[in-house]
């Protein structure tokens, strides 16, 4: 790299230059012919310098018209606004988010995640649970912690002091409407410190109205309606298939915009892009049910290959049908 | 009466308060004060005295410091708690060890704290003074006074050891800092707090242990005591680490501390201990792994914003899903120390397990579900009862159709061998679930059991386009007085593709009431 100040200029100058012609951003240029090809040719700059040496330097989603419109992906370190419209779409933006959550340690169980909410938001739009996590994104106990102090100030001052943190696998800041602690200069100082730890820290707002903060991307995530379950006879009418989303890009440096549905497949562990000629899912669920109450019960009809390196909860040893240890007894009984 | 005289209500609350604001103060003298009655203190100045110039110098100190904050009180020293109870009532400033004999001959029986029944038997005989009741033959006054009087008499002249019991316990280490200048900035403060953990921090390593709780005393000049106590995931012996959480925790007391006229004695102490694990540092510098900044961060959130401000979910095995998860305070991955328990949720925190009516005594009374010692992982598989028929996996229309009384009720899923595969079959759980379930309206609700065809939440119509379940959940018949129904869950999505868990509490047809049906969380 050029470490003179006054080359590093024309070098930007010129790649500027570039980027116009070629009608691409600036900092995702092709990357020069002896870089490692690990992102379709694509080599993301920070301040002129090439970042995400490590790895790919996007997220890929899995919905490639998304990834397309997105530019290759979703940036993997600094902040990513997700807005919901109203309050009671928290499910879908928090599910959202967690599914990108569930894409990085996919790749890499590069550390917990901890989601910053204030307890005003907790309480209005509930708590995260644990076992539904798990079961459908694959974030067992030890891979996430979560904190709700009262004030968003607070909760702010958390999101900084974790947003240095390289432990840390990826951070929600939850607030729920706009509020003026939440401006520009606040934003920007996530968004660097996020950059500089290099990890994303995803700000989910609940019925926020777009304001403009130092994101370089904003999605607007609404409900989506889900297929139903497919079975050997076809779909299962009236039934709940996997969780769907409808996205929206608010704002983009791509200056793209488009709606898409996504899929969550918890099997897969990725998201799936809906089109309209899709009626059934597969691969999800048995059609009849196991008997349970039988000496010798079925197996299961299918196993989760996509989370393994999340142990079962408990441990191997804590199978339920344990009773647990004379020591663990009182525990449990108080619980 | 006099038209002059001025009249107070006795207040013993407030007495009470003083008398522990002034054992606070007598803090600064000796880690052990205890409280005498109403209106004394008890101090063991064992090993204190050489910090003061001897018995006497801390005497005269302690009796000018309190002349000056307006108190007028008598003292006295000896090497018994009984010698010095009397040498303070009958103004002896000091007994010698070995003079109590001889020092308490001449005081009147009060000297021996008796109480006033035995004082005027004892009077009544003619035995006046300390000195006739130990010259006369012990057994029959033993018969007739009890044996108090005489341990009275052994404790005071030290042949029975007596122990006093001090309001707080002594720390097992303690570095403290005494000020010509008082301070007042927090800034100075801090300092202070970095210079006495240097000192702390030669006594840990010479222990091989770290600090787990830490107490900061700051005792004002004009005799009010504050204390700051900070607690830590991880045994600590860095004294920049141990500033940084002491940083948080005043920033976050700034304005409730008042440092009046300034501090003149600041006090590090650490009231717990545990062993220290060392490693190894590495050439690079980097001494501190990540999962070690992480603990640090997470004591400092829970130094400045409180014990519950940063919570890990941990699976308990119940199959009622608000008690399938609780959360404990924050402590790193592994906890392979040994840990004291964590306090029980304090008031509403954020533990979504303490609303429920039905459960709360047992579960505000007693300790979190995990005790994470003895280098156990959480060790607890989270329960999780559904029909077989939706688990999770399918609805098939013939078991809607079928009597309720078919459902297995409340058989545990997770993670069950079933033959040789071991993985488990995860039932659909919302991803939010509300501290409390919020009562809902429903409409048209399938009878007997079947989900609402619309439903207002919040002020909210929902017109449900698509529902499983039910998933039948029980009471955990072990727990609380069984008064808690029956739940039917179910998973309902609305028209905009919001989708919910409902569930209807007991059963159409049975009893008086019809059934109430609540939201209870919300899927991704």
């Amino acid at each position: 790299m050029v470490s003179h100040a006054a080359a590093r200029g024309t070098v930007f100058a010129l790649r500027q230059k570039i980027a116009k012609i070629e009608g691409v951003l600036a900092d995702r240029l092709a990357a020069p012919s002896n870089w490692p090809d690990d992102a379709g040719g694509i080599l993301l700059r920070h301040d002129g310098q090439a970042v995400g040496r490590g790895g790919p330097p996007l997220l890929r989603t899995g919905a490639a018209s998304l990834d397309a419109v997105l530019g290759g992906g979703l940036p993997r370190a600094g902040l990513i606004e997700i807005h919901g419209s109203q309050t009671r779409d928290a499910g879908a933006v928090a599910g959202f988010a967690l599914a990108l959550a569930s894409l990085l340690l996919k790749e890499r169980a590069a550390g917990p995640l901890l989601w910053i909410g204030t307890a005003g938001i907790f309480s209005e739009t509930g708590f995260p649970y644990l076992p539904g996590l798990y079961a459908r994104f694959g974030i067992g106990p030890d891979a996430f912690f979560f904190s709700g102090p009262d004030r968003l100030q607070d909760a702010l001052w958390i999101a900084e002091e974790a947003a240095r943190l390289k432990a840390l696998a990826a951070i929600f800041l939850e607030t729920g409407g706009t509020s003026r602690r939440l401006d520009l200069t606040a934003t920007r100082r996530l968004h660097r410190r996020a950059l500089q730890a290099g990890k994303p820290l995803f700000l989910l707002r609940e019925a926020g109205l777009a304001e403009p903060t130092a994101a370089p991307l904003r999605l607007v995530v609404a409900p989506a309606r889900a297929r139903p379950r497919s079975t050997l006879a076809g779909p299962l009418v009236h039934s709940i298939g996997p969780p769907s989303f409808t996205i929206g890009i608010g704002k983009s440096r791509n200056a793209a915009s488009g709606e898409f549905i996504l899929e969550w497949d918890a099997a897969e562990r990725g998201f799936r892009e809906r089109r309209q000629e899709d009626h059934g899912t597969e691969n999800i669920g048995a059609v009849v049910s196991a008997s349970s109450d039988r000496p010798h019960p079925a197996p299961a009809a299918r196993t989760l290959l996509a989370f393994p390196n999340v142990e079962p909860i408990g441990g191997k040893e804590n199978a339920p049908h344990r009773q647990p240890s004379r020591e663990q007894y009182k525990t449990h009984r108080s619980a | 009466m006099h038209p002059g005289i001025e009249i107070a209500e006795a207040d013993p609350a407030a007495d009470r308060r003083l008398i522990e604001g002034l054992a606070d103060w007598c803090d600064r003298y000796t880690p052990l004060v205890a409280l005498d009655g109403e209106d004394g203190l008890f101090l063991d100045i064992t090993g204190c005295t050489h910090l003061f110039g001897g018995e006497k110098a801390l005497l005269d100190e302690l009796l000018a410091r309190f002349f000056h904050q307006g108190f007028d009180l008598h003292a006295g020293i000896a090497s018994t708690p009984g010698a010095a109870w009397a040498a303070a009532r009958f103004c002896l400033s000091a007994i010698e060890e070995g003079d109590e004999e001889e020092a308490l001959a001449p005081l009147p029986l009060p000297a021996l704290r008796l109480d006033p029944a035995a004082r005027g038997g004892l009077e009544s005989v003619g035995l006046r003074t300390v000195g006739a009741v130990m010259q006369t033959p012990r057994a029959p006054l033993a018969r007739r006074f009890g044996k108090l009087l005489f341990l009275r008499i052994d404790q005071a002249l030290g042949r029975v050891e007596e122990p006093i019991s001090p309001r707080l316990p002594a720390p097992p280490l303690a570095v403290e800092r005494r000020l010509a200048e008082p301070v007042g900035t927090m800034e100075a403060i801090e300092r202070l707090v970095g210079l006495l953990a240097a000192t702390l921090r030669t006594d840990l390593e010479r222990r091989g242990e770290g600090a787990r709780t830490l107490q900061l005393t700051l005792f004002r000049v004009d005799g009010a005591v504050s204390r700051i106590a900070v607690g830590t995931a991880r045994p600590l012996r860095d004294p920049d680490r141990i500033g940084l959480l002491f940083h948080e925790k005043l920033a976050a007391l700034e304005n409730r501390i008042d440092a009046g006229f300034g501090f003149d004695l600041v006090r590090l102490s650490v009231l717990s201990l545990a062993r220290f694990e060392a490693w190894q540092a590495d050439f690079s510098g980097e001494d501190a792994s990540e999962e070690e900044r992480l603990i640090l961060f997470a004591d400092r959130i829970r130094a400045r914003l409180g014990d519950r401000a940063v919570l890990k979910a941990v699976p308990v095995e119940s199959h009622l899903p608000e008690r399938a998860a609780a959360a404990v305070p924050f402590a790193g991955r592994a906890a392979a120390y040994e840990t004291t328990p964590a306090p029980a949720p304090q008031g509403e925190g954020l533990s979504h397990m303490a609303k429920y009516p039905p459960l709360r005594r047992a579960s505000r009374a007693t300790s979190p579900p995990l005790s994470w010692g003895r280098g156990k992982e959480p060790c607890l598989a989270a329960g999780a009862s559904s029909p077989p028929s939706n688990g999770g996996e399918v609805v098939c229309e013939a078991n809607r159709s079928g009597g309720r009384t078919s459902y297995p009720i409340a058989s545990p899923l997770w993670g069950e061998d079933r033959g040789g595969g071991t993985a488990p079959r995860l039932p659909e759980r919302p991803i939010r679930l509300f501290s409390s379930p919020e009562p809902i309206a429903a409409v048209a609700a399938e009878v007997p059991e079947g989900a609402p065809a619309s439903f207002r939440w919040r002020r909210v119509f929902h017109h449900v386009a698509a529902s499983e379940g039910p998933e039948r959940i029980a009471p955990e018949w072990w727990r609380g007085d069984g008064s808690e129904e029956t739940r039917d869950y179910f998973r309902v999505e609305d028209e905009e593709g919001r989708r919910y868990w409902l569930y209807r509490q007991g059963f159409y047809g049975e009893g008086p009431q019809v059934p109430r049906w609540f939201m209870h969380g919300i899927f991704a």
